[in-house]
């Protein structure tokens, strides 16, 4: 079922582009970006989610609540699922997305694994899933050589005496900068903060260490993948390149929504002083209102 | 440093293990390689090359001490007297004593692609095809390069010797003739598809036979490189080497249709049906028949009026050709309890090898 769906016609795709570009190289390069283009709305709905959780778990007003009700968990749970409703936010908005996309990324790397046939058994694996309508006769062998590569065996360049893992390094690299680009900005969350941050760290070398163990065409998939969830991010303006090049002026918090929740939790005494509250007249006063935030003071 | 990084770092940590292992898996996926000498029967299959007694099917001894899931091996070795001559995947290639398998005479590391095909001796020459395109040929004695081909694609069919020739099959649709003592090219025959097996060389005639997932067989006249003949009327393709049983050139495709042909002009004599797909060789038995295998483990013996004289069975997926020596036939499976099955010359089963963990 799993081959039928996904792998297959993964594959097929794939050994088709291979034939159209007669390069297998090319081929997982615009297969790559092929496949990150359409599932972008996916990425996008996932980011938006995100930002908007974030806003949200940054808003002073469900600070509070959360304070209030740090040792009631149900409760918390009750309020924050109020909140949750009244801002159209989607609790698992962020996670929907990347589960769909899942199987999406496994296919794309089982589909160049399969292609990427090196032995007898692997090529009557290939040469079974081919749709009848492309000829296997003429799309093996594959030409699997891609500049100084051969996509089938981990990848070294050799300068002079040296194996440079070129493709390991580049790996590594844009691994790092799509994590920096696209952590989000803490404010006083010192745990959320070290666990971005130490995950910033170790997912570029157990990447990089991924890209120079196995095949090449596995690590070129890494790289064009990286970088095109960097130029999707740009493109999008949710990259804060602050946090590679500090001298860059930091990104500002742009809440996804200028709502903050007014409840029957919160405590007049507490509340900012700059914000100008504007209640809507609505029967059940104990219910939460929106009310538009004004710019913060900077 | 806190609960919660510890955590994330173990679930990263995990997801690189499963990303690792999907790699790993695909990455060594390939048919066990079986060789028969006089006293022992070699089979290189995923970490291990084994060496086992012919008689009983006891575990004799096992290259590497300990497995590696970095040190994978599929390709048969050659056996030489004391010598075995075999690659792995790990892109080495070892001549090794076959009193201690883990006694290393020498190993070639200058190869940069796996070794999955058998190698070609002769004399003191081993012919040795990698993946990394290139052919090489090496000092038996010394495991020094003597010469190398380069080509455009993996080479992962066996080539053979004959004379001061030798053959070689490559997926880039045609056969290589090279020049023993220089690795230069003679001559190449041109085929349809993609060539996986070894040719099959008859000495009487001077002829080689072999087919392609060009849905073809073809013979071809060794001395000139001129294509004698070629067959591909509703064909499939054709995976494994023909063999010659009673001046009868007889081969399967992959859907299992058997053919006969005449080795002299590639006229049809008779066809059959194995019912099953049909990736392995057809295994000859002098004056007796031949043995098919399908892929999935049914096993048909024909004896040389083509009739059906027995059926056997393992629970299993064939795909490496059976090998007769003596009466015994050994039957290498994948996906099944055991990883070598044998049986008698009437079908009986004997002995199963299983490798101890």
């Amino acid at each position: 079922m799993w081959d039928m769906i996904i792998v297959q016609p993964f594959t097929n795709l794939l050994l088709v582009i291979t034939m159209l570009v007669k390069n297998f190289g090319i081929a997982i390069i615009l297969f790559t970006i092929l496949i990150k283009l359409i599932t972008f709305p996916l990425t996008n709905k996932q980011i938006k989610s995100s930002q908007a959780m974030q806003d949200l778990q940054n808003d002073p007003q469900y600070k509070k609540m959360a304070a209030k009700y740090k040792d009631d968990k149900e409760k918390f749970a009750q309020e924050q699922m109020k909140i949750y409703k009244e801002k159209g936010i989607s609790p698992f908005g962020s996670c929907l997305p990347t589960l769909i996309q899942f199987p999406v990324i496994l296919g794309l790397y089982q589909g160049i694994m399969r292609v990427m046939a090196s032995t007898p058994l692997e090529l009557v694996k290939l040469e079974r899933i081919v749709y009848p309508f492309l000829d296997v006769n003429k799309i093996l062998p594959i030409q699997n050589r891609f500049l100084w590569m051969d996509l089938g065996q981990p990848e070294r360049l050799m300068i002079g005496q040296f194996a440079i893992p070129i493709l390991a390094i580049l790996v590594v690299a844009t691994t790092f900068i799509q994590s920096k680009v696209m952590q989000p900005p803490t404010q006083g969350d010192s745990q959320a903060a070290a666990m971005s941050n130490s995950m910033t760290m170790t997912m570029p070398f157990l990447m990089g260490w991924m890209a120079f163990q196995f095949s090449a065409g596995l690590a070129l998939y890494f790289l064009i993948s990286n970088i095109t969830t960097v130029v999707q991010y740009g493109a999008m303006g949710r990259t804060d390149w602050s946090n590679i090049f500090p001298w860059l002026p930091k990104k500002e918090l742009t809440p996804a929504k200028e709502t903050v929740i007014e409840a029957d939790w919160e405590d007049d005494e507490d509340e900012e002083p700059e914000v100008e509250t504007v209640k809507t007249a609505k029967p059940s006063a104990r219910a939460a209102v929106k009310r538009q935030r004004p710019k913060r003071k900077r | 440093m806190n609960k919660k990084v510890v955590k994330l770092m173990i679930l990263a940590g995990f997801a690189v293990l499963i990303l690792s292992g999907c790699a790993a898996g695909v990455r060594a996926e390939s048919t066990p390689g079986l060789t028969v000498s006089d006293s022992h029967v070699y089979l290189a299959y995923q970490t291990n090359l084994y060496q086992i007694d012919k008689s009983n099917g006891a575990e004799v001894d096992r290259f590497p001490e300990k497995s590696s899931a970095s040190l994978v091996m599929y390709a048969p070795p050659v056996v030489d007297g004391s010598d075995l001559f075999f690659g792995d995947l790990a892109n080495d290639f070892y001549r090794v004593s076959t009193e201690d398998l883990n006694q290393i005479k020498w190993s070639f590391t200058e190869g940069k692609g796996w070794y999955q095909a058998k190698a070609a001796l002769q004399d003191d020459l081993l012919v040795v095809p990698c993946t990394d395109r290139n052919i090489y040929a090496l000092d038996a004695e010394s495991g020094n390069r003597l010469w190398t081909y380069e080509g455009d694609f993996a080479f992962i069919a066996e080539p053979i010797i004959v004379d001061e020739k030798v053959i070689v099959s490559t997926q880039e649709h045609h056969v290589l003739v090279l020049d023993i003592n220089t690795g230069e090219e003679i001559y190449r025959v041109e085929m349809n598809g993609a060539v996986l097996s070894a040719p099959l060389y008859d000495a009487e005639t001077g002829t080689a036979y072999v087919g392609s997932l060009g849905k073809e067989m073809i013979a071809f006249d060794l001395e000139t490189g001129q294509t004698k003949w070629s067959y591909s009327e509703n064909l499939d393709t054709i995976w494994a080497t023909p063999i010659l049983l009673d001046d009868e050139l007889i081969f399967a495709d992959k859907t299992g249709k058997i053919l006969a042909l005449d080795p002299e002009n590639g006229s049809v004599l008779w066809s059959k049906d194995a019912g099953g797909t049909v990736i392995a060789g057809l295994s000859a038995v002098a004056d007796k028949g031949f043995l098919v295998a399908r892929e999935d483990g049914n096993l048909f013996f024909y004896g040389l009026e083509q009739s059906n004289d027995w059926t056997a069975s393992v629970v299993g997926n064939v795909y490496t050709a059976p090998i007769v020596d003596g009466d015994q036939i050994f039957v290498p499976v994948i996906k099944a309890d055991a990883l070598l099955y044998t049986f008698n010359l009437s079908g009986l089963p004997g002995w199963t090898f299983t490798p101890a963990k």
